[in-house]
């Protein structure tokens, strides 16, 4: 399929439809149609990037600068999330290298401290079942009574 | 002797009520004029009555005049000042509450020199007055407040340079109901008057004098009274405020909502004001008719009891014996499965709170099952007029028509506790009236003095063959009244006892020559319930069930009915609908929860036959639902299907088995009691020789007598303090 | 963080700032309390009773007041109470209020109501010293601190024995004959510290000190001797026209 994608790629290049060969690029870059159209429902876009990293929730992390500043760096979320992706899920490391506060990449940053306390991070669990709720601390308003039978006789 | 003491105040003031009642009139009809007055007040002409004070006067024509110590149901003290107004030729200010008027009297209630007297006093009152309004209970109700908003100066001349500070009094301990802070006190002597006038507990007063002057009991005690928590309203500023309602709500943010309270039958006006779907408290509503502006302690305090001990969620009894709460639908099957499989072998007993809608929608749902056994908890007996004659269940002179008797003759009552707004106009009216009281029964404090003709049942039968010392008194008055409590027709005497005082008030009126329309015979209920399910044809007073085939028993809202004290056969299917868990609860098989007198809308019917409605302030709790609903879907499910729908339609049905039941707040008047007392001759019992006895006898026995004030807390502080107070020493109440 | 070790230093510094930052003066109340309080002398346990003769008074007083307006006996049949026990108890107010058959509070009213109804123990002689302006232009600084002295008691106290009582009263009313003390029903005026003296230390023995002026005036008539009306009074008739 691969191989097909580049012929085609090849020949709209060859006859001047440069625009047409970098659509099937794209789509060749990212594993076929198929999962072409799935990554368009996920995230409304389809880009050519290299993958410079992933993490360790699986979440990968792609560089083009053929894009302008701010949409040249983006992140496709680990497979298993779904549809329930979330900005949370990108740990702080990449987070920074996400948002241009470095150019270093998680691994390479000379400035990332490492220190053994350091939690896992977790994602934004808002709006979900895992979700923290406060116990009421206020008083109810009716104090129902607590059945007690009597037997009869 | 304190009656005489206080009668020259307090005829002033009670002819001043009496000119304000009907001045109106006379400003109509100048027919009059002759005896009037005339006075201008602000250029304003109005004709009053000799003996009016210019404070009054001033009200009949929409001034008003401000005040802190004058009330109108209590003694003039004329000690606050604050009323002080110009009169014209009057080199002075003058005190508009203690003036009489004098023809041709020109009032300026808003020239300079009222003005300036008013800044004057306020400035006083304000000096020894703490600036605590934001913590204060009385803030955004405070006549102080408002007062000084209105009439005080607009600035201060209070710097405290030079100031010693401000007084300080010690706060006293009067017991679990009013809370005082006695440094706001303005000394305007309200409560004392309402304890020495009204309530009849003479143990508030002044000490000191000047700036050290105090009110309070100068030894250590509680004031205790049925009436307690009137003194809160009374109060002028924040000195006495309600210790349940403490820091709980401000004034300015409670729905207040017009209802009726239930817990006795007199059926007091009441306002209930919530906040965040919670009472938050009960405050009286004016009533000449009934309740004046006063409310008993239990009805004003006992809200506490609508908040613990609910029953919140249809229950069901599973097999291991164990109470559950269920879905509505299985609950409702579970009981109208129950209610088919009786074949009509069905008990209704409805308790003392229950209002007239649910009681019409027991009796038609129990009758269309095919039973005709519903009853009330309360007996009243069924031989001689039965409950066929309403005057013979009624308090039939009305609670107003106290005032005009000069002679009660009361049996087997304790007013003071059974109905203590009832015992406040006997009071009234033997303070300013001369009335005379008599009681046949046990020894009580009624607050005032009476004569006692001894506790036996028999002296109604020497009074009715004239041989008792007591018929000189009956034939001397000119209006007499006799008071029956509804709770001795219970004894097994009941109806010989009832039948005698029939027999004693019409030979009363035949001795005294009293007029064709004045009603000597009244009963007094205790239920809230009684008179309406009387009127809709309900069995007072169920005592065995043995007797009775019950397959089912429905308590509706029953918890104090002897029937429960005593063994219910183990296959009776029992149903309790009510508010409360207790003693209904505790045996049933399945329980309805139902709405308490503040969640519904329901008609209720005093025991002088006035029907009243109260209104929803809150909405009912968790699955509770109003109780004729309850009846209506149950019916429903039975296959029975009840014919009303809506309250309207319920109301309809009310009106159709009596029309008085919708005729809210008149009384109908009574009639047919000379045919009651021609009836009542067929009971042939015989009165039996046993003492009458009473059921509440002291103030401890008040404050819990209903399913609503024994689940309240502040009621249960209440007769601690009461207990606590009989081992001070200081004590010196007759019940010890 | 720096230790002073020289505290001096620190001391100076602090006591050159203000305490509190506002201001305040001890509210001028009345000595004595207007709420009653159980204490050993005064309580319910210790009764009170009339004596016969006194209930002969008290009977005799309630007879002046007609029926309905007894209640005015009140402040009579207290005086009678406090002068039978030198101070009024709180069961002497119940006695009274027994007698004329009110509730007790009317009573306290009354009584904690006049200053003269002493509703703490006092002393057998109860020596009230007017220390109003006249009387303190006059010296009654000087004739108080005697008494304190010589008692060994401060105002508002009982000395050791029992005996003395002193209070700090306003105004007697005998201000030309200033200073002067009371003592029990009796003034004693125109005091010197001498006089004072004089008057204790016959006290003590329970003799009975000669009342009035110590000046050896009568009354109140001017120390040095009439100056008005020395003449001979006229007779009757006197400037009445001849002919009437």
């Amino acid at each position: 399929m691969e191989r097909v994608l580049l012929v085609y790629e090849k020949i709209l290049r060859k006859i001047g439809l440069e625009k047409f060969g970098n659509l099937i690029e794209i789509i060749r870059i990212n594993d076929g149609p198929v999962n072409s159209l799935k990554k368009l429902t996920y995230y409304d876009d389809l880009k050519k990037g290299t993958l410079v990293g992933t993490d360790e929730f699986g979440n990968r992390y792609y560089n083009n600068n053929y894009y302008f500043f701010g949409r040249n760096r983006w992140v496709e979320y680990a497979d298993h999330v779904g549809f329930n992706y979330d900005g949370s899920q990108v740990p702080p490391e990449w987070y920074g290298w996400l948002h241009y506060k470095t150019d270093y990449l998680p691994e390479n940053d000379p400035t990332r401290p490492n220190y053994p306390w350091v939690l896992k991070p977790s994602e934004n669990l808002t709006g979900t079942k895992a979700a923290y709720m406060c116990y009421s601390t206020t008083k109810p308003k009716i104090v129902v009574w607590t059945p007690q039978s009597k037997q009869k006789a | 002797m304190l009656r005489s003491s206080i009668q020259k105040a307090a005829k002033v003031s009670r002819r001043c009520v009496h000119i304000g009642n009907t001045n109106k009139a006379a400003v109509a009809k100048p027919s009059a004029e002759q005896t009037l007055l005339e006075v201008y007040i602000d250029d304003k002409k109005v004709l009053v009555e000799p003996g009016t004070t210019v404070l009054q006067a001033a009200a009949l024509v929409g001034v008003e005049i401000p005040r802190f110590c004058y009330h109108e149901r209590l003694a003039i003290a004329g000690n606050c000042r604050m009323c002080l107004v110009e009169i014209e030729k009057s080199p002075k200010p003058v005190a508009a509450c203690a003036m009489p008027v004098m023809n041709g009297w020109r009032v300026k209630t808003n020239s300079e020199m009222t003005r300036k007297a008013r800044e004057g006093v306020m400035e006083f009152l304000l000096v020894n007055h703490p600036l605590d309004c934001p913590i204060c209970d009385q803030g955004g109700e405070c006549d102080l407040q408002d007062q000084s908003m209105a009439f005080g100066s607009d600035r201060s001349r209070f710097t405290d340079i030079d100031f010693s500070g401000k007084r300080a009094v010690e706060d006293k301990d009067i017991g679990p109901l009013v809370k005082t802070i006695m440094t706001r006190c303005i000394h305007c002597t309200r409560c004392i008057r309402f304890a020495s006038e009204v309530a009849g507990v003479d143990d508030l007063g002044t000490t000191g004098r000047g700036s050290d002057m105090q009110v309070g009991t100068y030894i250590e005690k509680m004031f205790l009274s049925e009436l307690s928590g009137n003194v809160i309203d009374l109060c002028p500023v924040g000195a006495l405020t309600s210790k349940p309602y403490s820091f709980t709500a401000r004034p300015w943010e409670t729905r207040k909502i017009e209802s009726i309270d239930v817990l006795d039958a007199v059926g007091s006006n009441i306002v209930v004001s919530t906040r965040t779907n919670e009472v938050m408290r009960i405050l009286p509503l004016l009533n000449e008719q009934v309740n004046e502006e006063w409310l008993a302690d239990k009805s004003r305090f006992s809200y506490d009891g609508l908040k613990t001990q609910r029953l919140a969620f249809p229950m069901v009894k599973f097999d291991s014996g164990e109470l559950k709460a269920v879905e509505w639908e299985d609950t409702l099957k579970h009981a109208a499965q129950a209610l088919n499989n009786a074949n009509g072998q069905i008990v209704g007993i409805a308790g003392p709170l229950v209002d007239a809608e649910a009681l019409i929608a027991f009796k038609d749902l129990l009758n269309k099952l095919g039973s005709e056994h519903v009853y009330t908890e309360n007996a009243f007996p069924l031989s001689g007029s039965g409950i066929d004659i309403r005057a013979s269940y009624l308090f039939n002179s009305k609670i107003v028509g106290i005032e005009q008797a000069d002679l009660v003759l009361l049996i087997g009552t304790n007013p003071r506790y059974d109905a203590p707004l009832i015992n406040t106009r006997i009071r009234k009216s033997y303070v300013h009236n001369e009335l005379d009281v008599a009681l046949i029964g046990p020894k009580i404090d009624l607050t005032y003095d009476y004569e006692h003709l001894g506790n036996s049942a028999s002296t109604v039968k020497d009074l009715i063959s004239g041989s008792h010392p007591f018929n000189k008194r009956l034939a001397q008055a000119k209006k007499p009244l006799i008071i029956l409590g509804a709770q001795q027709l219970k004894r097994s005497d009941g109806a010989a006892l009832l039948a005698a005082v029939q027999q004693l008030a019409k030979k009363t009126a035949e001795i005294s020559k009293v007029d064709a329309s004045w009603k000597v015979f009244n009963l007094l209920q205790e239920a809230a319930s009684q008179v309406a399910a009387l009127d809709l044809g309900y069995k007072p007073g169920i005592s065995n069930l043995k007797s009775l085939p019950a397959k089912v028993l429905y308590l509706l809202g029953a918890d104090d009915s002897d029937v429960l004290k005593e063994s219910i056969p183990t296959d009776t299917f029992v149903i309790y609908q009510g508010h409360h868990g207790e003693t209904g609860a505790e045996l049933a098989d399945v329980i309805f929860p139902g709405v308490t007198y503040t969640e519904k809308q329901g008609t209720y019917v005093n025991t002088e036959g006035r029907a009243q409605q109260t209104l929803n302030a809150v909405t009912p709790p968790g699955y509770a639902r109003t109780d004729w609903k309850i009846l209506r879907a149950l019916s429903e499910i039975a296959g029975k299907t009840l014919e009303y729908e809506t309250l309207q339609e319920v109301r309809k049905r009310l009106e159709e088995v009596s029309p008085n039941l919708t005729s809210y707040g008149n009384v109908q008047e009574s009639n047919f009691i000379a045919q009651a007392t021609e009836l009542s001759k067929s009971v042939k019992n015989n009165l039996e020789s046993k003492p009458i006895d009473l059921k509440l006898k002291k103030l401890e026995d008040y404050f819990m007598t209903d399913v609503i004030s024994r689940s309240s807390v502040t009621m249960s502080k209440c007769i601690q303090a009461v207990l606590k107070q009989k081992q001070n020493k200081y004590y010196d109440g007759v019940e010890k | 963080m720096l230790i002073f070790k020289n505290t001096r230093f620190f001391d100076k510094v602090i006591n050159n700032i203000p305490k509190r930052s506002f201001k305040i003066t001890a509210a001028r109340n009345h000595d004595s309390l207007f709420v009653h309080r159980d204490t050993k002398e005064n309580n319910l346990d210790v009764k009170f009773e009339f004596t016969p003769e006194n209930l002969k008074r008290a009977e005799a007083i309630l007879a002046i007041y007609p029926e309905g307006h007894k209640r005015a006996a009140m402040i009579p049949l207290l005086d009678l109470a406090q002068r039978q026990n030198g101070w009024l108890p709180i069961s002497a107010m119940h006695k009274v209020a027994e007698l004329l058959n009110l509730p007790k509070m009317r009573v306290y009213e009354v009584a904690t109501f006049y200053t003269m109804f002493m509703r703490n123990p006092t002393g057998k002689y109860h020596i009230q010293i007017c220390t109003t302006t006249p009387c303190w232009l006059r010296g009654s600084d000087e004739i108080l601190n005697c008494i304190k002295s010589k008692l060994n008691i401060d105002v508002g106290q009982i000395s050791e024995d029992g005996k003395f009582s002193l209070s700090e009263v306003e105004c007697l009313g005998a201000c030309v004959n200033a200073p002067m003390i009371q003592i029990n029903d009796d003034y004693y005026e125109d005091l010197t510290v001498k006089d004072t003296e004089e008057i204790i230390s016959e006290l003590k023995a329970d003799k009975k000190p000669k009342a009035g002026p110590r000046s050896g005036r009568y009354a109140a008539e001017p120390i040095t001797g009439l100056t008005s009306l020395t003449e001979e009074p006229y007779g009757p008739g006197f400037g009445v026209k001849s002919d009437l």
